[in-house]
């Protein structure tokens, strides 16, 4: 692999790994407050499982430049952070946070049903080990999004403002980082493009069928990783504060 | 389906309690639609319901530092931690259901302030060390009490608790783990660990319940197989086997009094103080308020949720039938 | 008035030889939700291969004390249809986590039909409790390769939930010889 690839792929990991990472501890703020005790048991697994999935993304990352993932996740500051914008937002109430969890399943059970056939061998184990969980995540949020947007009147009206607020933001999932072009070409990863036509096609049908209308302004549309809500400094803060208590610590 | 529970009026109890007894000592369990005493049942219902609370409230005080777990592995054992007391919770519930309970009163009984559950989760926990230490000992000592009430001679409560047991055990282990990692660590590390210990180490004495002299329903819970040791015995059970783990981890333990017993075989403690026990247990402990705030403010905000799933099962119901 | 949803209690297969057992139950609003929910609920750990969820209220469930006390068994007064009823026994007092296992599936015209068919015919082992469940109440996981590995496989890579994880503190593992890995017994 020459230095460029290399660098892309490290690009991409840490982007993978920090919306799995971010996306789980947002998940995570629901354990002890969820709506019923077996839901809070659900997200509770959801929420292991996309932290899983960041631990294994660091882990790859970690076989090219050595980097330790925890590290990566608890001392690193919000600048140095590439994940989507859709995954730092508050988790708001249950419908903000099912609907962002469905988008983003119906996303990356995709994105690794395509990457678990790529030519870079580690990655291609990588997601196919994901892939599994991610396909019941999706028949779960699946379900709730059917639900909440036809259960009541109530619940469709949260899931509709959800989905007016979320809409544009999702749509990053399918921004390439810069350099991503090259891992595309040698076949290291899916190309996005193509991916957003299948994602929108399977949102776009399952979320009208849920009795929600797509926003016709999809409105503020996240374009590059380098940037970040107000949110997630925050989010670090907290998340990093005993890791960053201690400086002299080497284990945990 | 709620069985037979007989009382003491009836014309036959004193034969029907007789064969159940013998049922008991014979090693039998007591399912769901056997004869049993009302005060059995009785019984049952107040201790399952209160373990249930108990598992429920229990995710709170441990949940808070979910978010401020210092390492991905952490983070990931903590939310499965307080996960499975969520699950342990909904198996607790199961078990009180099948006496003819709903969860609905249970949780009414819970977030009205009527219910009772364990003391110990109306103390604070003020830094990650807190984390290991309730792994640790509170955990530590919960299962002692599992593990007597896995033989319990009611089906569904023994078996709720038979999966804890094999549930929990990584509870108690990840928290000693950390604990005497963090007590060979950094000074910084040392002293939180040390910290955790001096605040949780009398709290999970008194988790365990009042002396048995205080403790009218033990020998009633005793002959009927729902416990098998009286509170004293289990406490005592909890300090030999902890007290010399601590010292060993390079820890102390708050009790000037602690002292072996080369007589006994045990770890002989200094007294405890009840006062405080029963204002905690009263309503007016550290954090009493707030527990219930944060359950009843869940419950609340989960209401929309409920009725909308319930909603979409009622419609999808009524067109089937329309089929 | 508030609702916990229905309950339903939950059948798990801990690998393709075994049968179903009852493992306790979800509350949960719809039957696929149901069993989304068991899943969540009761795979969190191996072992599982299969999982059916019934509506608690669908279920007959009859003890052997009941039996010898002469609790009735209403034949049918209709001349009803014949469906079919899955059966689960339990049949020891030993320690375990599951209450009664699937013995097999019967046609009758009744619950009560089928408890009856169902003692005369399952007869290997005596019976400590009984639970008849119509078939069509009951709501069942697929058996695809791709749901098992989906739904079920995952929880093996958890290996922080199980305390051989935390080496070095092994004082108690005799203690305690179940381990998370192990079957439902």
């Amino acid at each position: 692999m020459n230095e460029q690839v290399k660098q892309a792929l490290i690009a991409k990991l840490t982007a993978l790994a920090d919306d799995e990472l971010i996306l789980a501890h947002r998940d995570s703020e629901w354990v002890g407050h969820g709506p019923i005790l077996e839901e809070d048991i659900a997200l509770a697994n959801i929420a292991q499982d996309e932290l899983g999935h960041a631990t294994l993304w660091y882990g790859l990352r970690s076989t090219l430049d050595g980097s330790d993932p925890d590290r990566l996740a608890f001392l690193r500051d919000a600048a140095e952070f590439h994940n989507c914008e859709l995954v730092e937002l508050p988790k708001g109430d249950w419908a903000f946070t099912l609907l962002r969890q469905y988008l983003f399943d119906a996303y990356e059970a995709l994105w690794l049903s395509a990457a678990k056939d790529s030519t870079y061998k580690p990655l291609a184990e990588v997601a196919a080990k994901i892939l599994r969980e991610e396909r019941f995540h999706l028949q779960h949020t699946q379900a709730w999004v059917e639900r909440l947007g036809l259960g009541t009147e109530e619940s469709n009206r949260r899931m509709q403002a959800a989905l007016d607020a979320q809409w544009g933001y999702a749509q990053q999932l399918f921004v390439p980082l810069e350099g991503e072009g090259v891992l595309v070409a040698e076949g290291i990863v899916p190309d996005l493009g193509g991916l957003k036509q299948t994602w929108l096609l399977h949102t776009t049908q399952h979320l009208q069928n849920s009795g929600l209308k797509l926003p016709l302004q999809p409105g503020y549309q996240p374009t590059s990783r380098q940037m970040h809500t107000e949110h997630l400094w925050s989010l670090l803060a907290e998340m990093q504060s005993t890791a960053r208590w201690d400086a002299e610590a080497k284990v945990w | 389906m709620p069985g037979k529970f007989g009382k003491p009026t009836d014309p036959d109890y004193g034969e029907r309690l007789a064969e159940f007894e013998a049922r008991i000592a014979r090693g039998e369990k007591i399912e769901p639609g056997d004869w049993m005493p009302e005060e059995y049942r009785r019984q049952l219902v107040r201790m399952i319901s209160q373990h249930a609370h108990s598992e429920v409230v229990g995710m709170l005080p441990e949940g808070a530092w979910i978010t401020r777990a210092p390492s991905l592995k952490r983070k990931m054992i903590l939310i499965a931690k307080v996960q499975d007391e969520a699950g342990h919770g909904q198996y607790l519930y199961h078990a009180a259901e099948t006496l003819g309970v709903t969860r609905e009163e249970m949780l009414e009984a819970l977030l009205s302030g009527k219910a009772k559950y364990s003391s110990i989760f109306n103390y604070p926990t003020l830094t990650w060390a807190d984390i290991g230490t309730i792994g640790w000992l509170v955990d530590g000592a919960a299962i002692k009490n599992q593990t007597m009430l896995a033989q319990c001679s009611y089906g569904p409560y023994s078996r709720a608790m038979v999966r804890i047991c094999a549930e929990e055990t990584f509870h108690h282990k990840q928290g000693k783990e950390m604990v005497i990692l963090y007590a060979k660590g950094t000074p910084k590390q040392r002293a939180m660990a040390q910290d955790a210990i001096n605040r949780w180490w009398w709290p999970a004495l008194m988790m365990l319940g009042p002396h048995d002299s205080d403790s009218p329903n033990t020998p009633t819970l005793v002959r009927w197989g729902i416990k098998t040791k009286t509170n004293d015995q289990v406490r005592q059970e909890f300090i030999n086997e902890h007290a010399p783990e601590i010292l060993e981890a390079g820890l102390t333990l708050p009790d000037p009094d602690l002292r072996y017993d080369e007589a006994t075989g045990n770890w002989l403690h200094g007294p405890i103080n009840w006062d405080e026990f029963w204002a905690v247990v009263g309503g007016n402990g550290p954090m009493n308020k707030e527990r219930l705030e944060a359950r009843r403010r869940a419950h609340a905000e989960g209401a929309w949720v409920r009725e909308a799933l319930a909603a979409y099962a009622a419609r999808r119901q009524q067109t089937a039938v329309a089929v | 008035m508030d609702t916990q949803w229905p309950r339903w209690e939950v059948f798990k297969q801990d690998t393709p030889s075994k049968p179903h057992q009852a493992v306790g139950s979800v509350h949960a609003a719809d039957p696929f939700h149901a069993l989304l929910t068991a899943r969540n609920v009761f795979a969190r750990r191996p072992q599982a291969v299969s999982m059916w969820v019934a509506p608690a209220s669908a279920i007959l469930s009859v003890t052997k004390e009941e039996l010898a006390e002469g609790r009735e068994l209403k034949p049918s007064t209709f001349d009803l249809k014949p469906s079919t009823y899955y059966v689960f026994r339990k049949t020891s007092h030993k320690r375990s986590m599951t209450f009664v296992d699937y013995v097999g599936e019967l046609e009758a015209p009744s619950p009560e039909d089928a408890l009856k068919l169902a003692i005369e015919r399952f007869t290997d082992a005596p019976a400590l409790a009984w639970w008849v469940v119509p078939a069509s109440s009951v709501t069942k996981s697929e058996d695809s390769p791709e749901t098992v590995e989906s739904w079920f496989a995952p929880a093996k890579d958890k290996t922080y939930k199980q305390q051989s994880y935390y080496g070095l503190v092994g004082a108690h593992a005799g203690k305690h010889k179940r381990t998370q890995g192990d079957d439902d017994e």
